[in-house]
């Protein structure tokens, strides 16, 4: 009997060993099983638009780019370690990675991807496709103008083995920008279009405002070209300022909210080495500007104070609610910037209504900070006072206060008069951003050798 | 020590079971070996459980029947078997043996080999050596055990990570740390990494109960782990544990012990300045850079909420109650851990089983950081004939953990700590009745370190079950399958609370995190084995293998808490959620063919092919072979003369090894979308009340292929002088190729990485091992163990157009895989130096550098400026017997290797390191140093050239050597003596060699005092009693991210520990 058991025991475990050794590798090796279940492989544009929007307001025009060249320009002031550093004008081609990747990974690299789907066969929808090339344009304009040339044509091909993009010339890029510009008013006005933008957090999905960013964005970039265009450069602004923003209302704002929180208000909660720079706060308590007390917080002693630049003055006032609430919007272009284009274009072609331009565009960026016309405190500083050159791009560093434009037109223009920070490391301020170390380091070849106070090309 | 453990089990047995039978004589006789009588020599009838011992004259008396045959066991000696003929007394003489080398050790996939057959290096840990450690993390307890291992423990909290690697790294950015196996099981041994912040947690490796070890073995080579295929890759890692298998009653055993840990080596400060700027006192100033403190005195202003001494003011001016220098370092206390193990087995014919429950409970030197583990195990067999056996082993562990926050966040504790100015007493409270916090900033910067011990806290708690079932079955001598599969699974939970008010979460934070993953194994193995000849025999495995890895984790977080203390996702109105799973299958085929020709020549061949689903379907195959031959030349009748060569063995073997990528690299995908700065938390979706993805920033690759390492090590293995010393020494070299990973690639592709089989590393070196007895009388012995590795690992190729890759740091300094250079290079920005390298010294008094001081290169970006990795490490362990007394003494060396002291390059800026404290300086009218009134310890000669940079950015040396006199003064460490300040990390990096006594234990066997007890043992250990290291921060073996492969990082990581441990052992 024993032996029997025992014998079926064997058996068991022969036939239980066969089968194991059976089992044959299709059934347990299933490829399916590496598909992320995680992760789709495909997403509709809806759901791009919204994220490219959201890291164009944080890293393009929030805290990134716009704290370092606000600090050079004197509306910040580094007070204290890496801002410190920024502030004596140090700035490391690894310090300026993040920003560089976020624009060619996040903003450009998700366009691309959302304009090739507008192209869809039987979804041709050329509104989401002018609403991405706005942002593009965008984009890139902010970008060349801290970098100069930059990959463009080449660039956005790691899927085709293109693994080191050549640079494209700033000049190259933008013809660029006016070119995809041109062409998203063209798509914007389409009437044959599949599917409606939404998942846009700045204009609601609405295509004419689009229609007046992309006017307006292509005014800015005209107008940055003044060095090099002479007139032409002027007459290329007003025609695009024609088709422009209206008002406030068409302000192109990146919004913020308590689940996603300001990334200036973030830097002050979490960082916190920066303060207001002396020259904009001395700039507006001069003049008792009302936007001062939205520019910037009280201090300790319930002032308002700046740091003279490279002073690590702490004390002074920290950034106001109007750049750095948890809730205040990022801006990528304002009306209140268009008429300042406007006034400049105008004022040096000698065309009529330059200073008409100029007094709208303060009005608009007063009303747009303070919330209130403040009509009296216009009329006594700004209405009816003849506007320089130096006044507009005064009053334009003021309104583009918390932008990457002030450090564009001081490049530009000169104006408004900086004097060096207090233990500079270099003998001017700086021209530009240095290359990103990833490109040092992955795009050897192709990256083109600057020091950072190497001009750009319309700086030449 | 294995083999007198056994004896001992076999004596007790023998003593117990006396079973005597009808036809029996008494058989007497004396064991002696060449110096003379043998007490303590087992001598047990070959068959049964009838045994006793020789007593203190050699002597024994057995009852055994005619034909029956006596085993005599001893210690060192070779076993001799005697037949029991004619005569009642048979006389014995003894030989030695070269005891290791009868070890029977566990190899791959669970086939027992005698050590002596193999053809390549195995190296065996006492259970005593991990077991009476003050570690909870075995892993740690292998650091200095043997030769060719590399252990680096992330910091001395309670629970934190280990990180290991045996012979180097195989992966640039994938797994470098060995399998490990437990009672043939793979288990789940990693994890523990953490970025530059959060907190240390655990590896999962400290989920094993030390006291259930019976063995542990290092497979270091691909010949060893080759059957493991495609997880072979990095060596392994054999456990096996007690059974109750050699038993035949009960035997329990308890184990109690008690520890302290004590902080070990901080960071120095300065104690001279106030916290201030440019020498005058700011309250809330991050800076230390104020007046001397013996300057200054209290103002005893009571509505200065910051001091309750008031605020500072120049002497005579407050209320003369003099200001003082804090110190910092009060706030580390004294760790505990009480450790408590009960372990019952028994064993007979039919069976055995194994029963073990221990609970460790630990308080680290951080206030609130603990840990605490208990365990159960259960294993069991039955046999259901002589042939036939069934088992299984069962574990369950909880581990639970509190951590702290460490390293780069503002609310790490030494980041907290060590910035403090000496003028600021964090521990004089740190909230205020309303709920503020109360720091240095005036509630601003960085949490008080006592705030971040109460008020935010990171909870863990793993269950984990590990659970698996054998057989056994012989069909005959010829043939026997068996089989073991089982399951390893566990569930890690933790909530990551801040409380409102922190400054890493002003608004409060609260995250929640649900995780559960395991391993399934199943390996089936047919067995054949069979003598040829008289010479010559063969065993032959043929196994498959099933094996498969899940994982699924759920997480909820939100800030802005509304009720404060009240930890709940519900308590907010911006909680996010995310999940993730993960899941791949191998399964496998293989064979393993033994050869031995007359105890002397062994070979042996394996061969197993893998298939994996997270490999491309049309190349989801790879076939591993590996080849070994153990030569015992000794066998050799021409060394028969050759006394003083007790035994000697030739090794040689190849292997080819392999790795498969992980799971979902074929293709690319697109993810929730969020996006940060770098500076700040960030943002993520639900955003505006839309949802986001954004395409993933790694390109996936459907062209991937396995990777392989080619393996192939000789050595040899010497006894000489009767076994006196041992020699074994190893040269191996592992060539790794196609290796997987992600390859940077320019953001401008629109991409950050690609998944390629890219690059190729190669690491090459020797180990001996060196065992001595240079005394052993009755009463007194001394032993020497040493081991020494010297190895380098070297990085030959990345992908096409990529010098470098990251592992891990920040934006600047980086740990990187640099092609040419030692497997993980500190990669960081570095002075302008002349042709030769020296530093250039300012001389040019018109440009914007100040004169007399190195000029930091920032146009070059960052360079390799030093690694961590060991020039060479060697391990000393003298152990010496005086009767019941048994000291022991581990001392342990790393030489060479460089470490990123951030957090003193740091503390320059703050003011508050060491060095600061030399900052005194005058000047004369003109404006130069004035050299009459400043000290002269305060002026110093920067070491380099003279040069200068030119219009083009270049540095041009004049090639004299710099002499002009400067200080390091404020401007200095506010500048680029600090990082802050814009100094390059090349000025952080330090030398991080040590010697260190990393273990010393003294134990006490307590004498026979009572039949009940048969066995009681005494013994106190302490660790890292005494290190010498150049470096000058915490204790240097450390890691800011855990166990990654970023190695050699120390940013305000939280410091290693000394520890004391009093134990007693009981065996009933």
């Amino acid at each position: 009997m024993r032996n029997i058991k025992i014998f079926n025991i064997k058996s068991l475990v022969l036939v239980f060993s066969l089968m194991l050794m059976g089992t044959s590798c299709s059934e347990w090796i299933d490829h399916d099983l590496n598909t992320d279940p995680d992760a789709p492989a495909d997403v509709p544009m809806n759901l791009l638009l919204p994220a490219i929007q959201q890291s164009m307001g944080y890293n393009l025009v929030g805290n990134n780019t716009v704290r370092t060249n606000n600090i050079w320009m004197q509306q910040f002031d580094g007070t204290d370690r890496q801002s410190f550093t920024e502030a004596r004008y140090a700035l490391k081609p690894s310090d300026v990675n993040n920003p560089w990747g976020s624009i060619y990974t996040e903003m450009l690299m998700n366009t691309k991807l959302l304009i090739n789907k507008s192209k869809a066969e039987g979804k041709e929808s050329p509104h989401y496709e002018g609403v991405g090339q706005v942002m593009v344009a965008t984009t890139l304009g902010i970008a060349t103008d801290l970098w100069g040339d930059m990959p463009f044509s080449k660039a956005f091909k790691g899927t085709e083995n293109v693994l080191h993009p050549a640079y494209d010339s700033q000049e190259k890029i933008y013809d660029t920008i006016f070119t995809i510009l041109d062409d998203a008013i063209v798509n914007l006005s389409s009437t044959s279009n599949v599917l409606d933008v939404s998942g846009d957090v700045i204009y609601g999905g609405n295509v004419s405002k689009w229609k007046k960013a992309a006017a307006s964005i292509k005014a800015r970039h005209a107008l940055q070209l003044s060095e090099k265009n002479g007139s032409a450069a002027y007459t290329q602004a007003l025609a695009a300022v024609a088709n422009g923003f209206t008002s406030n209302a068409d302000d192109m704002l990146v919004p913020w909210e308590t689940a996603n929180k300001n990334p200036i208000f973030q830097f002050m909660e979490q960082r916190g080495d920066i303060r207001m720079g002396a020259t904009l706060v001395n700039m507006l308590a001069a003049n008792d500007d009302p936007r001062l007390p939205f520019y910037a917080a009280k201090d300790g002693d319930g002032n308002y104070t700046g740091s003279e630049a490279g002073s690590e003055n702490t004390a002074a006032s920290q950034p106001g609610s109007y750049n750095a609430g948890a809730d205040a919007p990022s801006v990528l272009m304002s009306y209140s910037e268009l008429k300042f284009i406007e006034a400049e274009a105008k004022l040096m072609l000698g065309q009529s209504g330059a200073q008409e331009a100029y007094e709208a565009a303060v009005a608009a960026s007063v009303l747009r900070v303070t919330g209130s016309a403040n009509t009296a405190w216009l009329d006594a500083n700004i209405n009816g006072v003849t506007a320089t050159l130096e006044d507009i791009i005064v009053q334009k560093y003021i309104a583009g206060y918390s932008t990457n434009q002030p450090y564009a037109d001081y490049r530009r223009t000169g104006y408004p008069n900086l004097s060096l920070a207090n233990g500079a490391v270099t003998g001017s301020i700086p021209s530009r951003f240095p290359y990103a170390q990833s490109e040092l380091d992955y795009n050897t070849e192709n990256v083109p050798s600057v020091v950072i106070t190497d001009k750009v090309w319309w700086d030449q | 020590m294995k083999t007198k453990f056994n004896g001992l089990l076999t004596l007790i047995l023998a003593l117990l079971v006396q079973i005597t039978f009808a036809q029996e004589k008494t058989v007497t006789g004396k064991v002696s070996d060449a110096s003379g009588p043998l007490p303590g020599v087992t001598v047990v009838v070959k068959g049964t459980n009838t045994g006793t011992q020789t007593d203190f004259d050699g002597n024994y008396s057995i009852n055994a029947a005619t034909g029956a045959v006596l085993q005599y066991s001893y210690l060192g000696m070779q076993d001799i078997e005697k037949t029991v003929g004619a005569s009642n007394v048979i006389n014995v003489v003894m030989k030695e043996s070269a005891e290791a080398l009868e070890e029977v050790v566990v190899t791959a996939v669970g086939i027992s080999r005698n050590e002596k057959e193999l053809g390549y290096n195995v190296q065996s840990v006492a259970a005593e050596d991990i077991n009476t450690r003050p570690n909870a993390d075995i892993v740690n307890s292998l650091a200095g055990a043997t030769s060719g291992v590399q252990i680096v423990s992330s910091a001395g909290d309670a629970g934190a990570s280990t990180f290991i690697t045996i012979r180097g790294s195989a992966s640039i950015t994938g797994n470098n740390q060995p399998l490990f196996i437990v009672n043939g099981m793979p288990i789940i041994s990693g994890g523990g990494s953490s970025g530059v912040g959060g907190v240390n947690t655990s590896s999962r490796s400290i989920d094993i109960n030390p006291d259930d070890i019976e063995s542990l073995s290092v497979l270091k080579g691909g010949a060893a782990t080759a059957l493991y295929g495609v997880r072979a890759a990095n060596g392994a890692i054999i456990i096996t544990t007690k059974s109750g298998k050699n038993l035949s009653s009960k035997k329990i055993e308890f184990h109690t012990s008690y520890g302290i840990d004590e902080v070990s080596q901080l960071p120095g400060m300065q104690n001279t300045y106030a916290q201030g700027n440019n020498g005058g006192w700011i309250g809330g100033f991050q800076r230390s850079w104020g007046p001397k403190i013996s300057d200054l005195e209290y103002d005893g202003d009571e509505t200065y909420k910051w001091d309750p001494n008031g605020k500072l003011v120049p002497k005579g001016t407050g209320n003369g109650n003099p200001a003082v220098a804090y110190n910092p370092y009060d706030f580390f206390q004294t760790g505990t851990v009480t450790n408590n193990r009960l372990s019952i087995s028994n064993g007979s014919d039919t069976g055995s089983f194994f029963f073990s429950i221990s609970n460790l409970d630990q308080e680290g030197i951080i206030p609130n950081n603990q840990y605490g583990r208990t365990t159960v195990r259960l294993n069991a067999t039955t046999k259901v004939s002589d042939n036939i056996s069934f088992g299984a082993d069962l574990a369950y562990t909880n581990s639970r953990a509190v951590q702290i926050q460490k390293g780069s966040n503002v609310s790490g504790i030494m980041l907290g700590l060590l910035r403090t100015p000496p003028t600021f007493d964090n521990s004089a409270g740190y909230e205020f009745p309303d709920g503020t916090q109360r720091n240095y900033r005036n509630g601003g910067g960085y949490d008080n370190p006592y705030w971040t011990a109460n008020n935010i806290a990171f909870d863990e708690d793993v269950n984990r079950f590990t659970g698996s079932v054998n057989f056994n079955v012989k069909f005959n001598d010829f043939f026997n399958i068996s089989y073991n599969g089982g399951l390893d699974w566990y569930n890690r939970r933790y909530i990551d609370q801040f409380k409102i008010g922190s400054r890493g979460a002003p608004t409060g934070y609260l995250g929640e995190y649900m995780y559960y993953t395991g391993i399934f194994n199943s390996d089936l193995l047919f067995n054949f084995q069979k003598d040829i000849t008289e010479d010559f025999n063969a065993k032959l495995s043929l196994g498959n293998n099933f094996y498969s890895t899940f994982g699924k984790s759920l997480f909820g977080d939100a800030d802005g808490l509304e009720i404060p203390d009240f930890y709940q996702l519900s308590n907010t109105s911006t909680n996010t959620t995310s999940s993730g799973e993960s899941q791949f299958r191998t399964m496998a085929v293989f064979a393993d063919l033994q050869l031995g020709y007359k105890n002397m020549l062994f070979l042996g061949l394996t061969g197993r092919n893998d298939w994996s689903t997270t490999m491309p379907e049309n190349n989801d195959s790879a076939f591993y072979p590996s080849a070994s031959l153990g030569f015992v030349f000794t066998e050799l009748e021409a060394f028969d003369d050759i006394d003083f060569l007790s035994f000697g063995k030739l090794r040689a073997s190849a292997a080819r090894t392999a790795n498969i990528a992980g799971p979902y690299n074929t293709s690319s995908y697109y993810y929730g979308a969020s996006t940060a700065d770098g500076w700040t938390n960030g943002v993520n979706f639900p955003y505006n009340g839309e949802t986001g993805f954004q395409v993933g920033t790694g390109l996936g690759n459907p062209d991937l292929k396995h990777e392989t390492q080619d393996s192939w090590e000789i050595g040899t293995d010497l006894r000489l002088f009767q076994n006196k010393l041992g020699i074994d020494f190893t040269y191996f070299e592992n060539k790794n190729s196609d290796l997987l990973m992600s390859v940077p690639i320019a953001s401008s592709t629109g991409f950050s990485s690609v998944f390629l089989n890219a690059a190729s590393m190669e690491s090459k070196g020797i180990e001996i091992s060196v065992n001595a007895t240079p005394i052993k009388t009755e009463n007194f012995k001394w032993d020497i163990t040493a081991n020494y590795t010297q190895f380098t690992n070297i990085v030959t190729a990345l992908a096409e157009g990529v010098e470098n890759v990251f592992l891990g740091g920040f934006t600047v300094p980086q740990v990187r895989a640099v092609v040419g250079q030692e497997y993980r290079s500190i990669f960081g920005n570095d002075w302008y130096r002349d042709a030769n390298g020296r530093i250039l010294i300012n001389d040019d008094p018109t440009d914007s550098y100040r004169d007399g001081y190195p000029m930091p290169n920032d146009a070059q970006g960052m360079v390799p400026i030093g690694d961590f990795n060991a020039d060479w490490t060697a391990n000393i362990t003298n152990t010496v017997s005086y009767k019941n007394f048994t000291l022991s003494a581990l001392l342990d060396i790393k030489a060479g290797g460089m470490m990123y002291n951030g957090t003193a390059f740091a503390m320059n800026y703050m003011g508050t390191s060491k060095r600061t404290e030399n900052r005194e300086v005058y000047y004369t009218p003109e404006g130069t140093i004035d050299f009459d009134l400043t000290p002269a310890e305060n002026i110093v000669v920067m070491d380099g050239v003279y040069g200068h940079v030119d219009a083009n950015g270049n540095g041009v040396s004049s090639g004299v050597e710099n002499v002009t006199p400067v200080v390091q003064d404020e401007d200095w460490f506010e500048g680029n003596g600090s990082n802050f300040g814009g100094g390059p990390s090349v000025a952080a990096m330090e030398p991080a060699d040590w010697v260190r006594l990393r273990n010393i234990t003294l134990s006490y066997d307590i004498p026979k005092f009572s039949e009940v007890v048969k066995e009681a043992q005494i013994y106190f250990t302490g660790k890292n009693l005494w290190i010498s290291t150049p470096y000058s921060g915490v204790d240097p073996e450390t890691n800011l991210g855990g166990a990654t492969n970023g190695q050699g990082m120390d940013y305000f990581n939280n410091p290693g520990t000394k520890s004391y441990l009093l134990g007693l052992k009981v065996t009933f």
